[in-house]
Order: C-alpha cells, then sequence, then structure tokens
C-alpha cells in the first residue's frame, strides 16, 4: 500500500469520525437498552440492528455517493494515484470506518448475551451470525456502489440490503440447526453454524475483492 | 536535448452518446501557458480529465510529462496541479486540515509560500469546507496546488463564478507564477479576456474539434477587420484569407486570418477602417468559419 492510499484511508476515518463515533455509541447504547427486561430486550435489538444499517447506509452515501455528487471526488482524483489506488482506498477506509463501531456493537452484543443471566447463552451463534450478516451486507452495499454511478440502482441497493436483514432473520432463525438451540443454556457451533458463516465470510472474501476487479478496472471514472 | 513535452496528445477520439471529441492533438511544451478556449460542452473538460486519467481515450496516444495516460497517472500526477471550477475541498473538514493532508503527501510543500497565499487570499485555515463560497473553494483549492509547486498546472475554468475581485486575485497570482520558466499551464476558459491576459499560446475548440492552434502574438497579428467602400459596380476580386465578408451596399466588411501588407496593397485605396480583433472576436469568427467549412 502506497503512501497516498494509506493517507487516504486515514482521511477517510477523520471525514467520518462522527459516524464512526455515532455508530459505536448507538451500538453500545442499544445494548444497554437490551439489558432492561423483555421489553428493553426487544427495543434495544431493533434499536442494535437499526444502527449498524444506518452506519452503513450513511458511510455509503457520504463516503461515496456524495464525495461523487459533491465533486470532492474530482479533488481526490487530482492527488498522484491512479483508480485503482483510488478503489482501494475507499474500499480499505469505509470498510475500517464501518468495521470499529461494528466490532464494538458486535462485541457489545455477545458480552450482553453472556453476562445476561435471563438471556440464554444459546443466542451466542445466532448473534455471531447476525453481526456477521451485517458487515457482509455492509460490504455487499459498498462493493456496489463503488460500481454503479446511478444514485437510483444505489438506491434500489440500500431499500435491497435493508430488506435483506430481515429475510436473513427470519431464514437463518427458522433453520432447525440453529432454532433448536437458541433457548439453550450453552452456545452450540454445529455443522448448520459453521456454513451460514463460511458462506457469510465467503460473500466478505467477494463483496471486498469484487471492487479491485471490476470498479478498479473501469475506463471512465468519473 | 529535446525536452519532455509536458502534455503531447495524438488523434484522440473519446465518444459519448451525444458528443464526440475527435482526432485531438495537442502540445505543451515546458514552460508554456496554453490558453485553452472553447464554447460551453465544446470539449475541453473532456480534453482535461484524459489528460488526467480520469476517462480513457476509446483512440488516439496521450502522454503527460512523459508518462503515459491513463496507465502511468499516479506518477505523472505527482508533478501535475490540478484545479476545476467543479472540484470541491473535502467534507467536515477544514482548509487547515487539508493543507496539512497535502503537506504530508508532497514533500515539495511550500509551507511560506502557503501561508502567503492564505493571507493574499483572505483564506483561514480554521474555516471549516462546508461554509465556503464558491470564490473561496477555488482560491482554497489553488493555495494547496500553487503551494506544492508542480511542473505541470491544469487548470479548468478555475475563474468561473468568481467575482471580479476574487478573479483579480486569482489572475494576479497566476501571473507570478508565470515566472517560472520551467512550468507550464493549460488553462481551459470560455473567458477570452482571461485566456488572452495569461497565455503565450492559443487552441481554440468547437464541438469536439481542435480549430485553430497558434501564438498568441500571431493570432492576434494575422486577423484583422477590414471595412471597405468600393465604387459603383465594382466587385471584390476572390482573396486569399478572407473568413468572411459582409456587404452592406458599396460598403463591405472583410474578416481575414492572413493579414499583410500585401492584402492591404490588394485592395488599394478601397480601404477605409483596419481594426484589430480581439481574442474573443477571433475566437468567435473562427469557430464560425470552421462550422461553415464543416457544413455544420
Amino acid at each position: 500500500m502506497n503512501i497516498v492510499t494509506r493517507k487516504l484511508v486515514s482521511k477517510e476515518l477523520y471525514v467520518n469520525r462522527w459516524f464512526i463515533a455515532g455508530g459505536a455509541f448507538s451500538g453500545v447504547v442499544s445494548v444497554c437498552v437490551a439489558a432492561l427486561g423483555k421489553a428493553g430486550f426487544s427495543v434495544g435489538s431493533l434499536m442494535w440492528i437499526t444502527a449498524i444499517i444506518a452506519l452503513g447506509v450513511m458511510l455509503a452515501l457520504y463516503g461515496v455517493m456524495n464525495e461523487r455528487k459533491e465533486r470532492s471526488m474530482l479533488f481526490v482524483l487530482s492527488l498522484p494515484l491512479s483508480i485503482a489506488d483510488y478503489v482501494r482506498a475507499k474500499m480499505l477506509g469505509l470498510a475500517l470506518c464501518f468495521f470499529i463501531p461494528w466490532l464494538v456493537a458486535s462485541v457489545a452484543a455477545i458480552v450482553l448475551v453472556l453476562a445476561k443471566g435471563d438471556v440464554p447463552d444459546g443466542l451466542v451463534p445466532y448473534t455471531v451470525l447476525l453481526s456477521v450478516y451485517m458487515l457482509a451486507n455492509f460490504l455487499v452495499l459498498l462493493c456496489w456502489t463503488l460500481h454503479v454511478n446511478s444514485e437510483a440502482w444505489i438506491s434500489a441497493a440500500i431499500v435491497l440490503t435493508n430488506m435483506g436483514v430481515s429475510i436473513y432473520m427470519f431464514v437463518v432463525g427458522a433453520q432447525p440447526g440453529l432454532q433448536d438451540h437458541l433457548y439453550g443454556p450453552t452456545p452450540v457451533w454445529n455443522q448448520t453454524a459453521w456454513t451460514i458463516l463460511i458462506v457469510e465470510l465467503g460473500v466478505i472474501v467477494l463483496a471486498f475483492t469484487l471492487p479491485f476487479l471490476l470498479a478498479a478496472r473501469r475506463r471512465d471514472f468519473i | 536535448m529535446t525536452q519532455t513535452k509536458h502534455i503531447e496528445m495524438r488523434g484522440v477520439r473519446k465518444t459519448y452518446p451525444f458528443f464526440t471529441l475527435d482526432d485531438l492533438s495537442l502540445d505543451l511544451e515546458p514552460g508554456q501557458i496554453m490558453g485553452f478556449v472553447g464554447a460551453n460542452g465544446a470539449g475541453k473538460s473532456t480534453t482535461i480529465r484524459l489528460a488526467m486519467g480520469l476517462i480513457a481515450p476509446d483512440a488516439g496516444d496521450i502522454r503527460v510529462l512523459g508518462h503515459a495516460i491513463p496507465e502511468a497517472q499516479g506518477a505523472a500526477k505527482r508533478d501535475i496541479g490540478f484545479v476545476s471550477s467543479e472540484m470541491r475541498l473535502l467534507p467536515h473538514t477544514t482548509i487547515g486540515w487539508h493543507m496539512q493532508f497535502i503537506s504530508s503527501i508532497y514533500p515539495e510543500w511550500d509551507a511560506p509560500y502557503a501561508e502567503a497565499l492564505v493571507k493574499r487570499f483572505n483564506l483561514r485555515p480554521a474555516q471549516g469546507s462546508g461554509g465556503l463560497s464558491q470564490g473561496e473553494q477555488i482560491k482554497a483549492l489553488l493555495m494547496l496546488t500553487l503551494a506544492r509547486r508542480p511542473r505541470l498546472l491544469i487548470l479548468d475554468e478555475p475563474t468561473n463564478g468568481l467575482d471580479p475581485v476574487a478573479r483579480h486575485e486569482v489572475m494576479t497570482e497566476f501571473m507570478d507564477v508565470l515566472r517560472d520558466d520551467n512550468r507550464s499551464i493549460l488553462f481551459s476558459s470560455h473567458n477570452t479576456v482571461d485566456v488572452e491576459r495569461i497565455s503565450d499560446r492559443i487552441t481554440f475548440i468547437d464541438r469536439g474539434r481542435v480549430v485553430d492552434c497558434n501564438d498568441k502574438e500571431d493570432f492576434l497579428e494575422r486577423w484583422r477587420r477590414i471595412h471597405l467602400q468600393l465604387p459603383p459596380g465594382v466587385t471584390l476580386p476572390h482573396l486569399p484569407g478572407i473568413v468572411s465578408r459582409v456587404v452592406d451596399g458599396q460598403f463591405s466588411t472583410l474578416t481575414t486570418n492572413s493579414y499583410s501588407d500585401g492584402l492591404l496593397a490588394l485592395l488599394g485605396n478601397t480601404v477605409r477602417d483596419v481594426q484589430r480583433m480581439s481574442l474573443e472576436e477571433i475566437f468567435v469568427a473562427n469557430v464560425f468559419h470552421h462550422r461553415e467549412a464543416r457544413g455544420q
């Protein structure tokens, strides 16, 4: 990674500092709310999911789409870097901007499940899988946003990835290998859980790699 | 030894659904200041984006500072300062943050010169980028570009949207920059007054084609408007280098791109007045002449 790419990654962290702080803060607050009894758990869980989705949407909108729209991308592209360097810096920078609060929120959620007596530890695999799914969801959105120029296509991707979370929760939560152990006293990492995790990690790798193969090779970047 | 051209474009073509930049060839020598003049939509920004590697040509070769573009744009851009009227600073930051950011990328950053420019342009480092006017944005971008002392400046309509005072400040700064003989500038604008003030070579572009390219002085010397009064019954013979002829009774106005004493001698005592033309008049006459020649 050259110096300009490193500087641009740092720039993403600086420019999006309030999103990072806000995302981490909202994640922790949601978990605190979730610790407040049965109703609190439902409200807090919704807040937690919303906070992570909103963070991803804001980063994609402000980090890529607005930079393009507000023409500050021209300033960045005037620096001594290639289109591939730009895509690399954008992908790494924004992934890091998401990863930090995502990690804080995910760890907080897992700690809550393990530490709170009335929340069954059997929820740990589901919480981990959902967290990893949220990361994959963001990277797919970011990959798509970097690839297309149209605002309409980006909006469509935001709607679809949002809907994807609900569908994921419903479908994955209903898998017998997971559902059977959700309310159990100990976390069960069976083949179903591992398979879902591996698929999610595969999507992450793919979403992270595709921009280097597609967006970075675009002949016309603006 | 021949110095490497700062910009070299050969037979460049770029096609969009409703616009084609066709067979563009352009040379910018070291130390040269080229005014790149064209109407809105003529292809100035497309040409500049091609030179910067932001878009790739469909055909032709581009070399900037000796580097093949777009392939080696990263290396070329180390010595290019690019400012466009469409460019904006990064959001949620200050001018001071940008100064720090640029100085950390370019070792050539001249901090005292940057400070001097900040004062001259009346900028405040603590000022947030979001609250800057169009003029302040351009001045801040120019400060960030000039203070790293690039060998090649590519300026895409930098005075667009500036009030007269800001424009004067910016143009005065350009005049100072021009004292460096090794630095070259490609200055695109549809404001011919600005171009005439700083350029030593001028390229006119219209509807995706270069229509003329020459030294500024040569343009100003070659182009004239000649007013004639012809005796009744006398018609003008075919004359070389006449790009337009307007006849009103016995009075005729000729526009020529090949003014010489020889032409004047040919016209004899029918000449009533010879007027020098401004760059804007030359540009407009040139464009219409070429459109007519191409049957557009």
